[in-house]
């Protein structure tokens, strides 16, 4: 046990709080720049310090409790939401060798261990004691299991061709061919999951402002609404990362192209993902709660059966190829 | 003397996870306080999974146990909502008989362990990988386990047919 097991959780949390501030800012001037707008611009050279800006307001603002809240379970809640979404960082191998731990179960620990963030959704939604809180957090967690069925089904795809459900013997499977190309339909199903399991545009029904007000978390506000967000962009990350380690190969090169250090392929792949995020926010309207829920049984979960079946086949036919 | 090594310390902090959400289960009054503390617990055995190195079972263990069931239980109060708070208010006697009941079968049940002789020998939990566990119930054990899942298949099914005989009446 050296130093760094103490030490490198802290430096990827202060990696993964940069992400957020600056992930933040970027998606705010992405948004703008796509919508003909210029986004922030006025705290800082070309906006740089608005995150950090919004950060601090939040964090001398007022805790307020409502006082017919259910007091320390609306307390709780957001450490109970927070908690796994930094948790599950531990299994991402972000390169050859940098990963905190490198458990034979990665893939089912990553899926299993966000899925308590559920219960902390809930639990603030209905600690606030507001009808609009417990709308969103019982929508919130009807999308999100019924969103991890097809999430899970897709990987499995993933699992078959690598054999593995270790996260590093994933990306060593894909040294030759990325799993996007024999796992396009695997890959679509998981991307459209994905977004729905991280509340986002299209499938940001749980916050719909127009309707809920802000769901779940309309009650919190200072620093206990900034760990919702916080939870909210630290799955952003997590997740991009996952779709990286799964889909694209994490750290290995494009073309033999590896005078590129891999940390940079993996960031470069990383960055695409959480570009392509903003971009489909930019882009798509909100859809409805019942199209959500038939999306979800009646188009993903075939589909990802589908894919569990072809990939079977092809393993069985071209077994040389995978 | 126990050897202090980061097993121990990490099983002490488990095993007051697991009994410190047993307990608090048993004393909190609100229901949905109740169901938390149960996550916590399940969330704790989970721990000791990990502990014996079998790193599937308690990831299993955290989706299923930590998440679904928590999650179905806490959607079941709060969508009925009959009674938030459990009566207070029990009688002196009625405590002290569970009590002597309680320790009895405790008593019955540390006299019944201590004098049992583990046979057969201890297996290397070290090497046991996830690869070899899908090998063996796929491959040994594929009967049972599909007549597992037929089971609950049936169950799953005639769920939904009486929930919907429920609905048409």
């Amino acid at each position: 046990m050296s130093g760094w097991t103490f030490l490198g959780p802290a430096v990827l949390l202060l990696v993964v709080l940069g992400f957020v501030t600056f992930s933040i800012l970027f998606e705010r001037k992405v948004i703008g720049w796509m919508q003909a707008r210029i986004g922030p611009n006025r705290v800082g050279p070309w906006g740089l310090l608005q995150t950090v800006a919004d950060i601090f307001k939040l964090l001398v603002k007022e805790d307020t409790v409502p006082a017919k809240a259910d007091r320390p379970l609306f307390k709780a809640a957001p450490v109970i939401a927070f908690v796994p979404s930094f948790v599950i960082l531990a299994v991402i191998p972000f390169s050859e060798g940098l990963v905190f731990a490198d458990i034979g179960v990665g893939l089912l620990y990553y899926i299993a261990v966000s899925s308590i963030t559920t219960i902390g959704i809930l639990a603030g939604g209905w600690a606030s004691n507001n009808k609009y809180a417990l709308l969103g957090a019982m929508r919130s967690v009807a999308q999100m299991i019924s969103y991890e069925i097809p999430l899970v089904m897709s990987v499995a795809g993933v699992v078959m061709a690598a054999g593995s459900l270790n996260l590093t013997a994933i990306v060593e499977a894909q040294e030759k061919v990325w799993f996007i190309v024999p796992q396009i339909i695997g890959f679509a199903v998981f991307f459209t999951a994905s977004l729905a399991e991280l509340n986002r545009t299209p499938f940001d029904l749980p916050e719909a402002e127009s309707e809920l007000v802000a769901g779940y978390h309309v009650e919190y506000s200072g620093f206990r609404f900034a760990f919702f967000m916080l939870t909210e962009y630290v799955y952003v990350f997590a997740m991009a990362a996952l779709t990286t380690v799964l889909f694209l190969g994490g750290w290995n090169p494009l073309f033999g192209l590896d005078f590129i250090p891999p940390i940079l392929w993996f960031a470069l792949k990383f960055g695409l993902i959480v570009f392509s995020l903003i971009w489909i926010r930019a882009t798509l309207p909100r859809i409805r709660m019942d199209q959500l829920m038939q999306l979800g049984w009646k188009v993903l979960l075939p589909l990802a059966l589908f894919n569990i079946f072809l990939s079977a086949i092809l393993k069985e036919v071209l077994s040389g190829l995978y | 003397m126990i050897q202090v090594s980061g097993e121990f310390i990490a099983f002490f902090v488990v095993s007051c996870f697991v009994i410190g959400g047993a307990v608090f289960m048993i004393h909190l009054v609100r229901v949905v306080h109740m169901v938390l503390a149960l996550a916590f617990s399940l969330l704790g055995i989970a721990g000791i999974y990990v502990l014996l190195n079998a790193e599937f079972l308690a990831v299993v263990q955290v989706l299923i146990y930590t998440g679904a069931v928590s999650i179905l239980m806490l959607f079941g109060i709060m969508l009925t909502r009959h009674r938030d708070r459990e009566e207070e208010g029990t009688r002196l006697w009625h405590s002290v008989i569970s009590f002597v009941g309680v320790g009895a079968l405790f008593g019955i049940l540390i006299h019944t362990i201590y004098h049992t002789p583990f046979a057969g020998r201890t297996a290397e939990v070290e090497h046991y990988s996830t690869a070899r566990l899908g090998e063996t119930v796929f491959k040994k054990y594929v009967i049972p386990f599909e007549a597992v899942s037929v089971l609950l298949l049936v169950a799953l099914v005639g769920a939904v047919i009486l929930a919907g005989k429920e609905r048409n009446t």
